[in-house]
């Protein structure tokens, strides 16, 4: 039998040798990692635990193969480029309100939705094109939208990890208005002021207008903005109204904006729009399924309760080291992954302190994990959003954002009940 | 070499899509095992057998349809009920209700008892957390085979969650997942989700039935706050807390716990709110459901033995004592029902009109001395 560690080593080993040296996808490595680990754990080739831990997973898969589509026929119909002009045009004189704004914007869904990767590829892709237009490079575009789309998923009024959190010590998810935009607005704003506000300062709108696609909202009126439209009041009205709206889940409500747009703007090829956008998800879809299996084999064999002791038994400025390294690590699965794994644990081991706050602030950092390689969901969708293929490249810009966002977290945690006084 | 190259890609596809298909139907006939429901032995003395659509048709022939076995005395008394199963990951509850099923003997009154109350929630295990599908006990009656489930319903049978779960009436707010979490679904109603309709029909067979006293049991991880606990609501108070004092004279140590007022959709605080039954909901310590546990298998459940929890326990970060000897499976079983017997008797003491007298059921030490097997 193998201790815990060695079989961690083996399964890592494994991943990094099938993904680098013989260059299988990432998702195919994964499952061949997990293989490796149920086999030199003495679990034999268990069918049924691979199978399972990809399940976790179906929501989100369905939510990112429908929210492509839907992003895709919005940009076919139109919608987006006239947006983007929109933005141009209205905002460029005043440079930080047009960032202070769309900050705001790209985080609406993720707020509405606690999803960073519906975030990403609504919201998200809507800006993209404008900002590049503007002059802000691309990668550092798809980092502003990565970031943002994280804070949107952490900032109220639903914040799912911070549900996860409370959901495992029994507190209701009642009081976290206040800590969460405290969380989360403050980085947000910095953040996206850091990486685009000396690009926009200056702008040149009759350079720029040449580039852009141009007008449809000449020819086709409101009708081009109703699918988005009609997926916001779905979206929201679930939230707003639950007794009136049925709960049609978000992959539904994209399918029938998506479908909404056919008659929206120019024409274009439903059918083959939607093979592409598929086939543009699948390598996503793939690496959850993979990390579905991976967690499910550490968890069978011990590797996941290994990491967590691990984690809660280092001492106190190293715990929060630990914080802040093991999350994001962990969210490499998911920012959800890692809210239920780790962000139970730690906040027990804090408990006393104000509880709300300690919960805002783990569910904040382990909003990181979406940036964690090899998921690193927000960044692999911002990534695409702006059309850049390798998503290290944009990870790069996040480093800094990151790592003063994990900063922001552990203060609140040291000062929750000073800031309890105030939140 | 073109048409070559292609029909090599498609017959990798097709490959493919082969082997997913066959590790599909394999998969799928085991999950499907899981749907059974395990073969019970009730005592003689079972009375009837009722189920939850007997309180709300549309249950019937779903998943969350379940037996209530109904004990009922030579004397008249009061109406005890014990649920167990609200969550089937926790398997000290609905194996205490097993034993009972098996052994009891009601003098005085009636016991209902519903092992199963989240009967969807059995029929799945949870996505990552590598769970064992059944775990077995060598009992007196042959080899028994039991399900270890999940927390909440399948999602066969509700699907899919909101991104929030808003708790009917109140309008609570918590996880989407917690919309599938029968213990945050009282008191339910007859239109709702499928799990607010289970908790429905358990609400309506509690006030149609007039239960005096109600009993949900539990478990818990082992660093979860509220572990090893008895909570009960302000009609249930005096006599949890005189329980809780007579079982410590037995060594059995208990935590009262009050229900929350502004947490809604539990069972002790919804059966107070809209039912004249007595709430009591228990808690023992289980290592398998906990975020700190190693290696995961059937031995865990029964044992109660984990390598990471002696750890957890040397980091001060547990909430019961835990050394080498583990929790097993019987050490828990035998809290419950031994809190079950002194609850029952205190009740009835106070309540002389409505007493109920249990018997054959074994105390805490008999479980020790003899184990489960001897039940089972
Ligand atoms: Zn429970």
């Amino acid at each position: 039998m193998f201790p815990e560690w060695l079989i961690f080593v083996v399964m890592t080993l494994s991943f990094i040798l099938a993904a680098m040296w013989v260059k299988w996808p990432i998702g195919i490595s994964l499952i061949a990692a997990s293989i490796i680990g149920a086999l030199v754990a003495g679990e034999g080739f268990p069918v049924r635990h691979l199978i399972e831990g990809t399940f976790a997973y179906l929501d989100p898969i369905l939510i990112i193969s429908t929210a492509m589509v839907f992003m895709e026929v919005l940009r076919r119909s139109g919608a987006l480029g006239s947006l983007s002009r929109l933005i141009i045009v209205k905002m460029h004189r005043q440079p930080f309100w047009l960032l202070f704004f769309i900050t705001i914007f790209i985080m609406f869904p993720g707020m509405i939705t606690g999803l960073s990767t519906a975030t990403v590829l609504t919201t998200g892709a809507l800006v993209a094109p404008a900002l590049m237009h503007l002059g802000i490079p691309k990668l550092k575009v798809a980092a502003m939208i990565a970031m943002s789309a994280i804070y949107g998923m952490i900032a109220p009024p639903i914040n799912v990890p911070a549900m996860i959190i409370g959901g495992g010590v029994d507190m209701p998810y009642i009081g976290f208005e206040l800590p969460l935009i405290f969380a989360t607005f403050p980085l947000a704003i910095g953040v996206n002021l850091g990486l685009g506000y000396k690009y926009v300062r200056q702008v040149d709108l009759e350079k720029i207008l040449p580039d852009l696609e141009a007008d449809a909202f000449e020819a086709y009126g409101w009708r081009l903005y109703s699918p988005l439209i009609l997926v916001v009041v779905l979206l929201l009205g679930i939230r707003l109204f639950p007794q009136f709206f049925p709960n049609l889940g978000v992959p539904l409500i994209f399918m029938i904006g998506s479908l909404a747009g056919l008659f929206s703007g120019k024409k274009f090829n439903f059918w083959k729009l939607s093979h592409q956008s598929l086939q543009e998800a699948l390598p996503v879809i793939g690496i959850l399924m993979g990390i579905g299996m991976f967690i499910q084999i550490m968890t069978l064999t011990g590797v996941r309760g290994m990491l967590v002791i691990g984690s809660l038994s280092l001492p106190t400025f190293w715990r929060y080291l630990g914080i802040s390294t093991m999350m994001p690590l962990f969210g490499a699965i998911s920012a959800y992954g890692s809210a239920s794994v780790l962000g139970v644990p730690f906040l027990l081991a804090y408990l006393g302190r104000n509880e709300i706050i300690v919960g805002s602030a783990l569910s904040l950092i382990s909003g990181l994990g979406d940036l964690m390689p090899p998921t690193a969901l927000a960044g692999i969708f911002a990534a695409q959003v702006v059309g850049e293929g390798n998503y290290f490249r944009v990870l790069k810009y996040t480093i800094i954002p990151a790592i003063a966002t994990a900063a922001w977290g552990i203060a609140m945690i040291v000062l929750a009940n000073q800031l309890g006084k105030f939140l | 070499m073109k048409s070559f190259l292609k029909l090599k890609k498609n017959w990798f596809a097709l490959l493919s899509i082969l082997i997913a298909a066959a590790a599909s139907w394999g998969v799928s006939l085991q999950f499907r095992q899981m749907l059974a429901r395990e073969k019970l032995f009730p005592a003689p003395s079972l009375t009837q057998v009722l189920h939850l659509h007997d309180y709300h048709p549309a249950l019937k022939g779903t998943h969350g349809d379940t037996k209530i076995y109904r004990f009922e005395g030579k004397e008249p008394g009061g109406k005890v009920l014990l649920l167990g199963g609200t969550h089937p990951n926790e398997p000290a509850g609905y194996m205490s209700a097993y034993l009972m099923i098996e052994n009891v003997q009601v003098a005085r009154g009636t016991l209902y008892i519903i092992p199963r109350a989240n009967n969807s929630a059995f029929t799945h295990t949870d996505p990552q957390e590598g769970n064992p599908q059944f775990f077995t006990i060598r009992g007196k009656k042959g080899l028994r085979k039991f399900r270890y489930g999940s927390r909440d319903t399948n999602p066969i049978d509700q699907w899919p969650d909101p991104d929030i779960y808003l708790h009917y009436p109140s309008g609570q707010e918590l996880a989407g997942n917690e919309t599938r979490n029968l213990n945050r679904n009282y008191p339910g109603r007859p239109d709702g989700t499928f799990t607010e309709q289970v908790a429905y029909a358990i609400v309506k067979f509690i006030q149609s039935e007039k239960i005096d006293l109600a009993f949900d049991l539990h478990e818990a991880s082992p660093e979860y706050p509220v572990v090893n606990a008895i909570v009960s609501s302000e009609s249930s108070q005096d006599i949890a807390t005189e329980a809780a004092l007579e079982l410590a004279f037995e060594d059995l140590h208990y935590s009262l716990e009050p229900s929350p007022y502004n947490f809604r959709g539990l069972s002790h605080r919804e059966w107070e709110n809209y039912t004249d039954a007595l709430p009591i909901l228990m808690e023992t310590a289980n290592p398998i459901q906990g975020r700190l546990r190693g290696k995961t298998d059937a031995r865990l459940i029964l044992t109660g033995w984990d390598k990471m929890y002696l750890k957890a326990a040397k980091l001060g970060v547990l909430s019961v004592p835990y050394d080498s000897s583990g929790l097993p499976l019987k050490v828990r079983v035998g809290r419950h029902i031994e809190a079950f017997q002194k609850i029952v008797e205190i009740f009835s003491r106070d309540h002389p009109d409505k007493a109920v007298r249990i018997l054959n059921l074994p105390s805490y030490s008999e479980l020790m001395e003899k184990g489960i097997e001897e039940f089972f």
